[in-house]
């Protein structure tokens, strides 16, 4: 067992160093010093109080899709539907809290949750259906659906809910009571990232400690021998699903009701992909993702420092960084995972 | 007054450059998943594709220099994306949607550095009036006044429905998507046919991006707003048409048409008077359309079975 576990660390560091050396050479080749922009990388997300509490406010919707692919992927349901349920979640989150102003924020935030959770579960329901009762894989309409919650929530923030003294396309701001409460006053850092945190224990919690967790896992790992051992397989996607759109809607609404206080068009900067990114990254276990949760963000809110400093280097460059390190961790594992059977 | 006939015909002549680049990648997915390998990654590399065809005509003035370097994008993607899911065998779905992010943010890059010195764009190729029959009524502007990267993809859809049901380069592909494990035993390297075929696919993707800037759009822009979901829609398209290049035919252009019937409603004055804002439902409409038509013809969609699953010789 301790084998296998240094052998994973060694490979993520393996991985990474493999990354950042490729990375260095690619910033080398354009001009840019490798060592003062990794500098810059740490220093532009933890550097300061503020820079710390934006990466650990992007960690929470990042958490929480990650959180939402990996339990669904666990009974290997592909849930790539995640971006299209946070939408619908955030939308639900904010019809909600419109109606909520009156209410003390103890009851009103929880509610607005609530109409979250709902919104990203029911955006999963047809597909969820589609795959236990018409056994139609689940990838292509949890895709296709995504376009349809952007289009939902475009026409809205430009029509029915519009604000309309404001220029740009998104509704008038949530009653204030509806707010996430911020942690650390003059930063963005809210309780979305409590909500995260807390969710990866409890998604820890019922796919290691509980029946259903066995038996989510057992259908991932090998649906014939589970099924031949007596779970119902369809159950089990049933359950994940449920707990993947509930993720979803939560991640939507930690960014509408965490820090942006309105529903805007394109709120989400693909949050629900990146989120498949960050499960990759974490090994699709919830505590592997609460830090490549943490890493993740640094490298996105330490790249937005370094294209607004001296350096400039464009922000698009960090994003291959994050898909050059994730496909490295990916092979590398995949790479040391075979040597190891094949020894036993 | 609208006159009607007219719109229907600049809807219709619309539609065909804008099936264009969709069909071109969905020929090419229905290669790799025919092979048994899904690649999700198809978006991406239209973007990257896209990028530097613009990029290599804007700074040679060729657009065959331009359509090559698209297209060896697309192999190049396609190599390390074979190497990753056939050689290693790394989830094909995870893999394919790194895959974008990587392509779609080293275009993205490409670009922001390349704009720095000049704003890149190209005329798009012109359309070439085929005679007499471009003069032909409503057909005319239709179908015989497209430019030539039009033309191409529906002759490449022909010829690869040819391909992969008239040959035995066809009948191994098919051969190695629904029982690899035959397959070997027949004598087929079920990975060699797997990596040329995600190759094939994935030049076919970059020629899709290639043929959207350099035969329609002729910009480029940053943050997957150009590509705007065609290489996704591509992937969906391959299901409509239940992996027959042939049938890709009529899947791309109802997106074609769907998008075309978008864009002119979106500028119209027929619309204005239901709100602007509702034009986001149009470009929804060919979704709720996927939708629909999985949800009627589940029964005879049937992927081919070895799909996702990595081969490993025992």
């Amino acid at each position: 067992m301790v084998q296998v576990s240094l052998g994973k660390y060694l490979s993520y560091l393996l991985a990474v160093a493999a990354s950042l050396t490729l990375f260095s050479v690619i910033l080398l080749v354009f001009g840019y010093n490798p060592i003062t922009s990794m500098e810059g990388l740490v220093s532009g997300s933890f550097g300061t109080v503020f820079l710390t509490s934006e990466t650990f406010f992007l960690m929470g919707p990042l958490l929480l899709a990650a959180l939402a692919f990996l339990v669904a992927f666990r009974a290997r349901f592909y849930n790539i539907g995640v971006e299209g349920q946070l939408y619908i979640g955030a939308l639900f989150g904010y019809l909600a809290a419109a109606q909520l102003g009156g209410f003390p924020s103890i009851v009103a935030v929880p509610l607005v949750l609530l109409a979250a959770a709902a919104g990203g579960t029911l955006w999963l329901a047809l597909p969820l259906f589609m795959r236990i009762k018409l056994r139609v894989n689940e990838i292509f309409p949890t895709l296709v659906m995504n376009f349809i919650a952007m289009d939902i929530v475009n026409w809205v923030t430009a029509g029915p809910l519009k604000n309309p003294l404001s220029g740009n396309l998104q509704t008038p701001a949530l009653p204030q009571s509806t707010w996430l409460p911020v942690l650390i006053g003059g930063t963005e850092l809210n309780a979305g990232v409590i909500i995260a945190a807390v969710a990866a224990f409890a998604v820890y919690f019922v796919l290691y400690k509980t029946v259903l967790g066995y038996e989510i896992r057992a259908s991932g790992a090998s649906p014939r021998a589970a099924q031949s051992g007596g779970i119902d397989i369809s159950r089990s996607i049933l359950a994940v699903g449920l707990m993947s759109g509930v993720l979803a809607g939560l991640a939507g609404i930690t960014v509408v009701a965490g820090v942006d206080h309105v529903l805007a068009q394109n709120f989400s900067s693909g949050y629900g992909y990146q989120g498949i990114a960050v499960a990759a990254l974490g090994s699709f276990h919830p505590f592997g993702i609460l830090i490549a949760s943490v890493l993740y963000a640094a490298l996105t809110i330490g790249g937005e420092s370094l294209q607004r400093s001296a350096a400039a280097i464009p922000i698009e460059l960090i994003y291959a960084l994050q898909a050059i390190i994730v496909l490295s961790v990916l092979i590398v594992q995949k790479w040391i995972g075979d040597r190891t059977s094949r020894r036993r | 007054m609208v006159d009607y006939g007219n719109l229907v015909i600049s809807i219709l002549a619309a539609s065909l450059p804008l099936t264009m680049p969709i069909l071109y990648a969905s020929i090419g997915e229905v290669f790799a998943e025919r092979s048994g390998v899904l690649n999700m990654g198809v978006e991406g590399v239209m973007s990257l594709s896209a990028f530097v065809s613009l990029w290599i005509t804007f700074s040679t003035g060729s657009y065959l220099y331009g359509l090559s370097a698209g297209i060896a994008v697309g192999i190049v993607m396609g190599v390390l994306h074979s190497f990753i899911t056939v050689r290693m065998g790394v989830n094909q779905l995870i893999t394919g949607l790194m895959m974008y992010f990587l392509a779609l943010s080293m275009g993205d890059f490409g670009y922001v550095i390349a704009t720095k010195t000049s704003y890149l764009y190209v005329r798009p190729v012109s359309p070439v009036q085929i005679p007499i029959l471009s003069n032909l009524p409503a057909v005319g502007p239709i179908l015989f006044s497209q430019n030539v990267l039009v033309y191409a993809s529906f002759a490449v859809a022909i010829v690869a429905g040819l391909i992969l049901y008239k040959t035995t380069w066809g009948l191994k592909i098919r051969a190695v998507g629904e029982n690899p494990e035959a397959s070997d035993s027949a004598g087929i390297n079920v990975n060699l046919v797997r990596h040329l075929c995600v190759i094939l696919g994935s030049a076919l993707a970059g020629l899709g991006g290639a043929s959207l800037v350099l035969g329609y759009l002729g910009i480029y822009a940053t943050g997957d707003t150009l590509v705007a979901g065609r290489g996704w829609i591509a992937i969906v398209v391959v299901i409509f048409a239940r992996w027959s290049p042939n049938k890709a035919i009529a899947g791309a252009w109802l997106f074609g048409l769907g998008y075309s019937i978008a864009a002119i409603f979106i500028g119209s004055s027929l619309f204005s008077s239901l709100g602007t804002a509702s034009g986001y439902f149009l470009l929804a409409i060919p979704y709720i359309f996927a939708i629909i038509f999985i949800l009627v013809f589940h029964r005879g969609i049937k992927s081919p079975s070895s799909l996702t699953v990595p081969y490993k010789r025992k």
